[in-house]
């Protein structure tokens, strides 16, 4: 069975090559390009995990992260942004968040990060 | 406001480790060797800023602009010639762009390299220096460089530095070079120089 994959990202690249690298492993994606519609694909669609940028338009990926965790205690969120800095990575862990990836990411980092969170 | 040599040594070197972080990212998205030129970085009154980037690239530029906020704040700016600007965008998406204006997919995908690249910037530089910042969703653009400018210092007080740092990087194989501008208030460079100075004396 494939699991599904919810990939949020503002931008339609990083969709893209999210989707390009998750379907060439077998993985079902389906996206949502900003948090409110993430967290309604959430709850509709029920994937195993998300991928989720931080910095978008409207709802701030902490704040997706925050209320996904709320509302799904088990959640399993991946962020995955272009922010190196030391601070941001521990406030996503304190988050909740089961890993931090940097863009731009390469496709064996993502699919070890995503088999391993489905795993835990 | 000057910077002393010291702080400006410090600056640069924090400046080489921010770009080299930001090399690698283009580098890893375009499949390419990147080569860096030497950082220079200078201070200058927002004022002289059109001046100054005039020297440096032609009237009608592309850029990626990003806020940042927390202890030192201020506004990032990428800035490259639009053709180079769709050069990228090409070597990323295999798709010939048509105009430097520069479609709706290209700015799309110009938006995304700039964030990544000023994010390895400034953020390699927060992190050296204890200063955590939070960036804005990136605005792109294509015009002049005053229009551009203006757009960027329109909202903020008047009393401004540019620390402008000539951080040129091309593509071997392609001629993409771009530049990127760090505008800070007075408040927020004395706290950024502040930091330089404590960063330099932990070396």
């Amino acid at each position: 069975m494939s699991h599904r994959i919810l990939v949020v990202d503002d931008s339609g690249l990083a969709r893209r090559r999210a989707r390009g690298i998750l379907e060439s492993a077998g993985f079902e994606v389906i996206e949502a390009e900003d948090g409110m519609a993430a967290l309604e694909r959430y709850f509709v669609d029920k994937p195993a995990v998300v991928l989720l940028d931080l910095v978008m338009k409207g709802m701030y990926g902490l704040e997706v992260l925050t209320k996904l965790r709320e509302m799904d205690p088990a959640a399993k969120v991946i962020v995955v942004s272009a922010d190196v800095q030391t601070s941001s990575h521990e406030l996503v862990a304190q988050g909740g968040a089961a890993g931090f990836l940097v863009k731009p990411v390469d496709a064996n980092e993502v699919l070890t990060l995503v088999r391993a969170t489905l795993g835990a | 406001m000057e910077l002393n040599p010291v702080q400006h040594d410090a600056l640069v070197e924090l400046l080489n480790i921010g770009f080299g972080r930001a090399g690698a990212s283009l580098s890893k998205l375009t499949q390419q060797r990147v080569l860096l030129d030497v950082p220079t970085v200078a201070i200058h009154p927002v004022t002289h800023l059109t001046q100054s980037l005039g020297k440096l690239v032609n009237d009608r530029v592309a850029s990626v602009h990003q806020v940042f906020s927390g202890p030192v704040a201020g506004d990032a700016l990428l800035i490259l010639d639009p053709l180079a600007a769709a050069t990228l965008t090409e070597l990323l998406t295999d798709v010939p762009s048509l105009s430097e204006e520069l479609d709706p997919s290209s700015r799309e995908v110009f938006t995304e390299v700039g964030n990544i690249l000023l994010n390895a910037c400034i953020g390699t530089f927060g992190n050296m220096l204890g200063v955590p910042v939070s960036f804005s969703v990136p605005d792109v653009d294509v015009s002049e460089v005053h229009t551009v400018l203006d757009r960027m210092l329109d909202s903020g007080d008047a009393f401004r530095y540019a620390l402008i740092v000539t951080a040129g990087f091309r593509l071997r194989s392609s001629a993409v070079t771009g530049y990127v501008v760090i505008v800070l208030t007075v408040q927020s460079l004395k706290r950024l120089l502040d930091a330089v100075d404590r960063w330099q004396q932990t070396q």
